[in-house]
C-alpha cells in the first residue's frame, strides 16, 4: 500500500517560461526511503518543500496514507524536515531544538524529557545535549537536526540535501547513520539529493529528476545498470557512449563492429551505452557474444580498480578492471580482448 | 491582508502625526490673514503673492542658500581628511575613529552650541587665547552673529557628511592609489589623479545631504546666530509662534518644502547618472 | 598607504572640530565660575547642585525620561509587527507601505513641528501629552521599524519553516523563533526611539507650554537667554544620558550586533 502518493504534482514559478515541477507522479511505500536525484534546477527541492508544504503546487495533489495533505498548512502535516543549512534554532540547545516539535502538539513535560532524551540517544548524542547549535560541529548540528525532525514522530522525514554541508569523510559515516535510523524507525523518507553516491547507497527507490521532470523511478540497481533515458545513463554513473546503426532485430554495427543488444530500436542510428564495469577482460580464446579489440591508451591507477581508455574499432572505450586482475595489469600499448553481454547495451536512439 | 493588519498601527501614527498635519499644513497656506492678524478661511494665493514679493524673502532665501552651501562645503572639505584617515588607519583604530567623527549625532545639537559658546564667547578660549597671546587687544567677536552661525552649522554638518563618506570610499579600492604610487605619482598627485576623482560621487552626495539639512537648519542658526541671523527657518518659526501668522508660515514652509523637494530630485538625477559606473 | 602629514594634520583639525564642544561643555560644567568662560576660574560642583535644586529643570528632565520611555514603547510596539510583515510577509502595497513608514525622515522637524502645531493646537492637543506623545512617536516609529525590518531580515527564513514542519503555526514560529532572535535588533531599535525622544528639540518647540516642557526646550531656552554654566551641566545630563543608552545597549547585545550586519 502506497504511503505518499504524488498525484501530477505542479509548480510554475512566476516570470519563468519552463514549470519548476512538471506534473510528477509516483507512490512510495510505508517505510521506504526515495531519493530524488538530479542536478541542481531540476525540480527536486522544489518537490519536496511542496511535500513539506512550505510551497504551494499549481496543480496536482499529495496523498499522505491515503489522505490528501494538499489545502494543509505545513504544521498540520505532522512531517520531519531536516534543511540543507539544518535551520538549528540558533538561540535554544540541542535538548530545546528536539523539544520543540513535541511542543508545538503539547505534549506533557514529562513524556517530552524522555522522547527528547530517546531521540538524541538514537542520533548518538546523549551527552550533548544541553550545548547551543553554535557549540556543535557540523556533524553533530546534522545529527541534531535528524532527531529534531524525528522526535514528534512524524508520518514522513524529508531531508533536503542533508549531507552537502559535511567534509568527504564525514558524510559518509553521517550517510549511513541516517539510512541505520530510518531502517530502524521505519519511517518513510523522501532524500533530496545530487549526488547519486548518496543515492545509490541510501535509497529503496531513486527518482532520477530533469526538467522538473521524472526521467527514471526504479530501485538503485535498476537506474544503475539499466538507465532508462539518455539523461539518466550520463547523469548516473559513467559511461562509455558509442555511434552505432541497427542492422536488424537486436544487432548493432559501431563503427567496423557487429553487436548484439538485448533491445534496440526497430531502425536507424543509436547511441550505444557501455558501463566500464561491464567491460570484461577476455582471454585470447574465450567464447563470447561480443568482443571489442582494443588498444590501451592511458591507464588511470585509482587504487581497488583501474581505469583504462581503449581505442577501438567501434569507438574510444572506458573500461574498469579490478585491481589484482589480469586485465589491470594492461599498459598503455597492449592490445585487449574486452566482452559485454547484450543486456549491458543501453540503446537510445541518436 | 495580515501584511496590511500588522502594518495598521504604525501607520495610523504616522497617518495621525505626520499625513494629517502636512495635509493641513498645505491647506492652511492658501488661508488667509486678516488686517487684524486674524485667520480666515479661504482657497487664495494671496499668502504666497505677499512672500514672493517681499524683498525680505528673497533676502533670506540666499542668505540661507548662501550659508548652506557655504558650510555643506566646508563640512565635507574637514571631512574628506577624517574618512581618508579612518580608511587608511590600522583595523584595530578604524571602528573608534569612525565611532568618534560620529559620536557628535548622539550629542543634541544645543548641548553642542552650548560648548561653542565656551569657545567663542567674549571670555571663551579662543579670545583668551588671543588676548593672553597679545594677538587682540579686545575680544573678536566669533558667536551671535553669521561667523558663529557658520561655525556651529559646519560643525553639526560634519558628521553626517564623514557617514556619507565613510559608506562611500569603502568601496574605494586602495589598491588604486598604491597602484599610482608605484607608477611614480607623488602623495600629492596621486590624491589629486585617482582618490579626488573617484571619491567625486561620495563627495557629491555627501556634499547635497549638507546643504539639504543646513536649508533646514534651526537650532543651531538661532542660537550661534543670537537672534542676530535670520534664515528661512528662523523666519517660520518666528512667523508661527511670535507673529502668530499662521498661513504665512505654512507658505513660507511649503515653499522650503518644494525648494527640498527640488533639491532631492536633483540628488536623485545625480545619482542615477552615477549609478551605471 | 600610510597618511602623510598633512593628511594627518587636516584630519586632526577636523576631529578638533567634531569633538571640542562636547569637550568644552564637559569642562565648563564643572566651572566654579559664573559665566561660560574658558578657563573656568576654578571647579566644582555647584552646577550641578543648582541643576537638582532648578524644579522647572528636574520637571521636564522627569518629563522628558517619561515622554522617551513611553514614545519607545509605542514606536516599538508599532514598529514591530510592520517591520515583520515588511520583512517576511508578501502583500500588495507592501513597497509603497515600506516607504510610506520611512517618509517622515524626509522632511525637515521645522516643517514637521510647525504642521502639528497647526493640527494638534485647534484640537487643544498641543502642550499636552497625549500630543507630544503622537509627534515623538511619528518620529521614533520610522526609525524602528528600519532598525527592525533589519533586525528581521537577517533572522533565515528557513528557521521559521522549520519551525511550521515542527508543528507550529505562522504566528507561534514568528513568537518562539523569529522574534528572540531579532532581540538584539529590538533592544537597539527602543534605545534609538528613546534617543530620539530624549533629543527631539525642535518639534517639541512647537508643541510645549508652561505647564509641560521636555529637558531640551528647557535647555534651548535657557541657552536662548542665559549664559551661565548651569546650561552646560544640563547638556552635560543629556549627553551623560545618551551615552548611559548607548553603553547599555553596547552591554546588552553589542554595539555591531545591534546595528546589523551593514
Amino acid at each position: 500500500m502506497s504511503h505518499l502518493r504524488l498525484e501530477r504534482l505542479e509548480r510554475r514559478f512566476p516570470g519563468t517560461a519552463t514549470p519548476a515541477v512538471d506534473g510528477i507522479s509516483l507512490d512510495l511505500p510505508q517505510g521506504a526511503l526515495l531519493a530524488l536525484l538530479g542536478p541542481s534546477g531540476c525540480g527536486k527541492t522544489t518537490t519536496l518543500r511542496m511535500i513539506a508544504g512550505l510551497e504551494a503546487p499549481d496543480g496536482g495533489r499529495i496523498l499522505v496514507a491515503g489522505r490528501d495533505v494538499t489545502p494543509l498548512p505545513p504544521h498540520r502535516r505532522n512531517m520531519g524536515v531536516v534543511f540543507q543549512s539544518y535551520a538549528l534554532f540558533p538561540h535554544l540547545s540541542a535538548a530545546a531544538n528536539v523539544s520543540f516539535g513535541l511542543e508545538m502538539r503539547g505534549v506533557a513535560r514529562a513524556e517530552r524529557a524522555k522522547r527528547v532524551a530517546d531521540a538524541l540517544a538514537l542520533v548518538g548524542l546523549a551527552d550533548l545535549s544541553a550545548r547551543k547549535p553554535r557549540q556543535l560541529s557540523g556533524g553533530q548540528q546534522q545529527r541534531v537536526a535528524l532527531a529534531r525532525a524525528l522526535a514528534p514522530q512524524p508520518d514522513l522525514l524529508l531531508l533536503d540535501e542533508p549531507l552537502s554541508a559535511l567534509d568527504a569523510k564525514l558524510r559518509e559515516e553521517v550517510r549511513d547513520e541516517i539510512r541505520a535510523v530510518q531502517q530502524r524507525l521505519g519511517t518513510t523518507t523522501v532524500f533530496v539529493t545530487h549526488d547519486q553516491t548518496e543515492a545509490l547507497a541510501m535509497a529503496d527507490l531513486v527518482a532520477v529528476m530533469n526538467r522538473g521532470r521524472i526521467e527514471q523511478l526504479a530501485s538503485p540497481e535498476e537506474v544503475f545498470e539499466r538507465p532508462a533515458t539518455r539523461f539518466v545513463a550520463t547523469f548516473v554513473g559513467r559511461a562509455t557512449i558509442l555511434a552505432a546503426e541497427v542492422i536488424g532485430e537486436g544487432l548493432l554495427r559501431a563503427g567496423g563492429v557487429t553487436l548484439q543488444a538485448a533491445e534496440t530500436p526497430a531502425a536507424g542510428r543509436v547511441d550505444v551505452f557501455i558501463r566500464p564495469h561491464h567491460l570484461r577482460h577476455l582471454t585470447p580464446d574465450a567464447p563470447a557474444e561480443n568482443v571489442l579489440e582494443a588498444r590501451v591508451l592511458r591507464r588511470i591507477y585509482t587504487g581497488d580498480i583501474i581505469t583504462l581508455e581503449c581505442e577501438s574499432a567501434a569507438g574510444r572505450l572506458l573500461a574498469e578492471m579490478p585491481g589484482g586482475t589480469p586485465g589491470a595489469a594492461a599498459r598503455p600499448g597492449d592490445a585487449l580482448r574486452l566482452g559485454v553481454d547484450p543486456a549491458d547495451l543501453r540503446v537510445f536512439p541518436a | 491582508m495580515i501584511g496590511l493588519l500588522l502594518c495598521l498601527p504604525a501607520a495610523l501614527i504616522l497617518g495621525l502625526g505626520f499625513v494629517w498635519p502636512v495635509l493641513l499644513l498645505a491647506r492652511i497656506s492658501f488661508n488667509r490673514t486678516t488686517d487684524m492678524g486674524a485667520m480666515e478661511q479661504a482657497w487664495t494665493l494671496d499668502t504666497y503673492a505677499k512672500i514672493v514679493t517681499d524683498d525680505f524673502t528673497w533676502d533670506l532665501a540666499w542668505n540661507t542658500v548662501t550659508l548652506s552651501a557655504g558650510c555643506a562645503a566646508a563640512a565635507v572639505a574637514l571631512a574628506l581628511p577624517v574618512t581618508l584617515l579612518i580608511r587608511s588607519a590600522d583595523p584595530r583604530w578604524r571602528g573608534l575613529l569612525a565611532l568618534l567623527a560620529v559620536a557628535p549625532l548622539l550629542v543634541s545639537g544645543t548641548a553642542r552650541v552650548v560648548g561653542w559658546m565656551a569657545i567663542l564667547g567674549d571670555q571663551g578660549m579662543i579670545n583668551a587665547l588671543l588676548t593672553g597671546l597679545g594677538i587682540a587687544s579686545d575680544p573678536v567677536r566669533l558667536i551671535n552673529n553669521l561667523t558663529g552661525v557658520r561655525i556651529g552649522l559646519t560643525e553639526s554638518l560634519m558628521p553626517y557628511c564623514c557617514l556619507v563618506l565613510i559608506a562611500g570610499l569603502s568601496r574605494l579600492d586602495s589598491r588604486l592609489e598604491e597602484a599610482a604610487a608605484t607608477l611614480g605619482a607623488t602623495r600629492s598627485r596621486t590624491f589629486l589623479r585617482v582618490t579626488l576623482p573617484l571619491a567625486a560621487p561620495a563627495l557629491l552626495a555627501a556634499f547635497l545631504l549638507a546643504f539639504v539639512l543646513g536649508v533646514s537648519a534651526f537650532v543651531t542658526p538661532r542660537l550661534m546666530g543670537g537672534g542676530r541671523v535670520f534664515v528661512v527657518a528662523t523666519e517660520i518659526f518666528d512667523m508661527a509662534l511670535e507673529t502668530v501668522d499662521w498661513p504665512a508660515a505654512a507658505a513660507l514652509a511649503m515653499l522650503l518644502l518644494g525648494a527640498l523637494v527640488l533639491a532631492m530630485v536633483l540628488r536623485g538625477v545625480t545619482a542615477g547618472r552615477e549609478a551605471p559606473r | 598607504m600610510k597618511p602623510g602629514w598633512f593628511l594627518r594634520l587636516a584630519a586632526f583639525c577636523g576631529y578638533s572640530l567634531l569633538l571640542a564642544p562636547a569637550l568644552l561643555v564637559l569642562v565648563i560644567s564643572f566651572s566654579a565660575g559664573d559665566f561660560l568662560n574658558f578657563p573656568p576660574p576654578g571647579f566644582s560642583l555647584r552646577w550641578y547642585a543648582a541643576l537638582i535644586d532648578n524644579g522647572q529643570l528636574m520637571a521636564a528632565l522627569r518629563n522628558s525620561a517619561l515622554l522617551a520611555l513611553g514614545v519607545a514603547a509605542i514606536a516599538l510596539a508599532a514598529g514591530l509587527p510592520a517591520a515583520y510583515a515588511i520583512a517576511r510577509l508578501d502583500f500588495p502595497g507592501r513597497g509603497a507601505l515600506a516607504g510610506f513608514l520611512a517618509a517622515p525622515l524626509l522632511l525637515p522637524t521645522l516643517v514637521l513641528g510647525l504642521a502639528l502645531l497647526l493640527a494638534l493646537q485647534p484640537m487643544r492637543l498641543a502642550a499636552t501629552w497625549p500630543g507630544l506623545m503622537l509627534a515623538h512617536a511619528m518620529v521614533a516609529v520610522p526609525f524602528a521599524v528600519r532598525i527592525m525590518t533589519t533586525a528581521f531580515g537577517g533572522v533565515p527564513k528557513d528557521l521559521e519553516e522549520a519551525a511550521w514542519t515542527l508543528g507550529a503555526t505562522r504566528f507561534r514560529a514568528a513568537l518562539r523563533v523569529t522574534l528572540p532572535l531579532a532581540a538584539p535588533g529590538a533592544i537597539a531599535a527602543g534605545a534609538l526611539c528613546f534617543l530620539v525622544s530624549f533629543d527631539e528639540t525642535v518639534i517639541s518647540l512647537f508643541l510645549v507650554g508652561p505647564r509641560l516642557s521636555t529637558l531640551p526646550v528647557e535647555m534651548f531656552r535657557y541657552a536662548e537667554n542665559r549664559t551661565d554654566p548651569l546650561v552646560a551641566a544640563l547638556a552635560m545630563t543629556l549627553i551623560g544620558v545618551a551615552l548611559a543608552v548607548v553603553l547599555l545597549v553596547e552591554r546588552l547585545v553589542g554595539f555591531r550586533r545591534a546595528v546589523g550586519r551593514n
